[in-house]
């Protein structure tokens, strides 16, 4: 049944996260979701998105056309705060499949090295922060009437993860937190530098992507006492709406997770949303179904079955527990958008 | 020949050294048992791995997490670099040399190192491909190296698709070579779907998976002490 409401998904969007009543819970997402089915329409190759802001925007619009999915986000990739920290990446320019671009070259390569690095002067002018910003001029100009615009960031400890060995880092935190913290000190300037980059493009609403502070990986204390306070001071100085989102095991750091300042807090599906609803009480809280295993891989009865279980255990908004696979069924994203519309009418 | 009171007082400082994520203590503890002439497989086996079985199940009750499991394996290494060249050869009956790697587009080689190191402890012959690994070199080395074993990680659901690719093809050109695929976005429903033997769903399934297969070697070693001393 095609949607009878007369709220645009942007005024949806923009509203729920203003606290305001809306007419039903926005099927979206903060974090990639770009589509081989949408890159088809233009003839793009997925390899080539990342260092074009034009193709960019397209591809990012081109889900919503498509689809009706509730939102434009850019970019795909998580390296950009890296490249503009001076690390080198690989975008696979050589290969067919779609495969995302990682981090080729750290900055940091010993525990010295940590002290010695800093924000570069011309941060927001390097690698392809000015490519972002304009991706986003774009899609607002092109989409912006009619849906919220989103981009996201790392975390300071997922960043800190990108430019220096992961291994050292999660060792350090444990040995040497001071030094750690002092590292996560310089990112979190570096992130809150960038967001407001993204927010004078026009971003509506920023995603704080902290996935190296699962649960899967670092006890719940580290997370308060070592990330928290960074992230604390990265939401108080965004103006734009934001999410935090971790993937993994968070039912026990879903409360700090809250306690950030976040404007919401993304799960994945190995949260139990039902428990963390009743632990948050009214924080907006985004999830939870599997983006690849049910959106892409399910049945269109499984990606219902996944929308009603999100929207019965409280989610304020049916939203992805990670990036959204690109090869996925446009049937399916449909079939999820209809659940949304159409479930408890 | 060591006493059995001074045996076990070693074995319990290599598996406490393990376990307190002490690397002194553990090559302390390594220098003696070389020292004294005690026998290095035992203290591999029932010292260090045993103080890693404890880790595991300390991880696994959230005790422990992913910085004290690499802390420990630390640990591990520092008594195993010492203890390996006085351990004599295994007699497992069983061909150990395995293939192991973190697929194109995957820079996360956490899990992969704590497999690794439960296969470098086992007396496996490792054929470690490292991160980032294009999906044709997994091919390519199990046929050179003819191992039996390959073990594919990917850390994200972005990267975990090349692993289906990797699997058929190794199917396809070496029907009995036996597959594990693990990391966190991995499920066994999709470990089935692609024709992998082997599933370990994350650090802690893989580091656990791991443990059994070197405690079924502990027991199988011990059988064929059991049959020879018979």
């Amino acid at each position: 049944m095609a949607e009878t409401r007369t709220m645009t998904p942007r005024e949806r969007v923009l509203k729920m996260f203003s606290g305001a009543e809306v007419d039903r819970p926005p099927c979206f997402s903060g974090m990639g979701n770009v589509t081989t089915a949408g890159l088809k329409n233009f003839g793009y190759k997925f390899a080539a998105l990342h260092s074009n802001a034009r193709m960019m925007a397209d591809a990012a619009a081109a889900t919503y056309k498509l689809t009706g999915f509730e939102c434009g986000v850019v970019p795909f990739d998580l390296c950009v705060e890296a490249e503009a920290l001076g690390c080198e990446i690989n975008v696979y320019a050589h290969l067919e499949d779609i495969l995302y671009p990682t981090i080729r070259k750290k900055i940091i390569h010993n525990e010295a090295g940590m002290e010695t690095v800093s924000i570069p002067a011309d941060f927001a002018g390097r690698g392809r922060i000015p490519l972002v910003k304009e991706a986003i001029r774009l899609l607002k100009a092109g989409i912006g009437g009619e849906v919220a615009i989103g981009s996201y960031v790392l975390g300071p400890f997922t960043l800190a993860g990108q430019i220096m060995e992961l291994n050292d880092l999660l060792k350090l935190s444990f040995k040497k937190p001071e030094k750690v913290g002092r590292l996560l000190e310089m990112l979190a300037e570096a992130i809150s530098l960038y967001i407001r980059e993204l927010e004078d493009a026009g971003a509506d609403y920023i995603t704080v992507r902290e996935m190296g502070a699962t649960s899967d990986v670092l006890s719940p204390r580290v997370f308060k006492n070592l990330i928290l306070p960074h992230l604390k001071k990265i939401f108080s100085r965004t103006r734009a709406h934001t999410v935090l989102h971790i993937c993994g095991k968070t039912n026990d750091i879903a409360v700090s997770m809250t306690e950030s300042g976040a404007g919401a807090i993304s799960v994945d599906q190995k949260n139990d949303v039902a428990e963390t609803r009743k632990k948050i009480g009214s924080a907006l809280l985004f999830g939870n179904y599997d983006p690849y295993n049910v959106l892409v891989a399910g049945t269109e009865e499984a990606v219902r079955q996944a929308v009603r279980k999100c929207m019965d255990d409280g989610v304020d908004a049916v939203w992805p527990g990670c990036d959204i696979w690109p090869t996925v069924p446009v049937e399916n994203i449909k079939a999820m958008m209809d659940e949304v519309i159409n479930y408890r009418r | 020949m060591v006493t059995e009171e001074k045996r076990q007082e070693l074995l319990n400082r290599l598996k406490n050294s393990v376990i307190q994520y002490d690397e002194d203590g553990a090559k302390e503890a390594s220098n003696e048992v070389v020292a004294l002439g005690m026998d290095a497989n035992d203290a591999i086996f029932n010292g260090l791995v045993s103080g890693m079985e404890e880790v595991g199940r300390l991880f696994e009750a959230q005790e422990y997490f992913v910085p004290e499991l690499l802390m420990s394996a630390d640990a591990l290494y520092a008594g195993l670099d010492i203890l390996k060249p006085h351990v004599k050869q295994l007699d497992l009956g069983v061909k150990g040399s395995v293939v192991i790697g973190t697929v194109e587009g995957d820079v996360h080689d956490i899990g992969k190192n704590i497999v690794k190191m439960m296969f470098d402890v086992a007396g496996f012959t490792v054929y470690d491909l490292g991160r980032d690994v294009p999906l044709d070199k997994f091919v390519e080395e199990q046929l050179r190296t003819d191992s039996d074993l390959v073990c594919l990680s990917a850390m994200m659901t972005t990267t975990m698709v090349g692993m289906k690719k990797v699997i058929s093809d190794l199917k396809a050109k070496n029907p009995n070579v036996r597959i594990m695929i693990g990391g966190a976005p991995v499920s066994s429903d999709i470990a089935g779907k692609w024709g992998a033997d082997g599933y370990a769903k994350d650090a802690n399934n893989a580091l656990k998976d791991a443990i059994n297969m070197v405690s079924s070697l502990k027991k199988m070693k011990e059988e064929a002490e059991a049959k020879k001393r018979g």
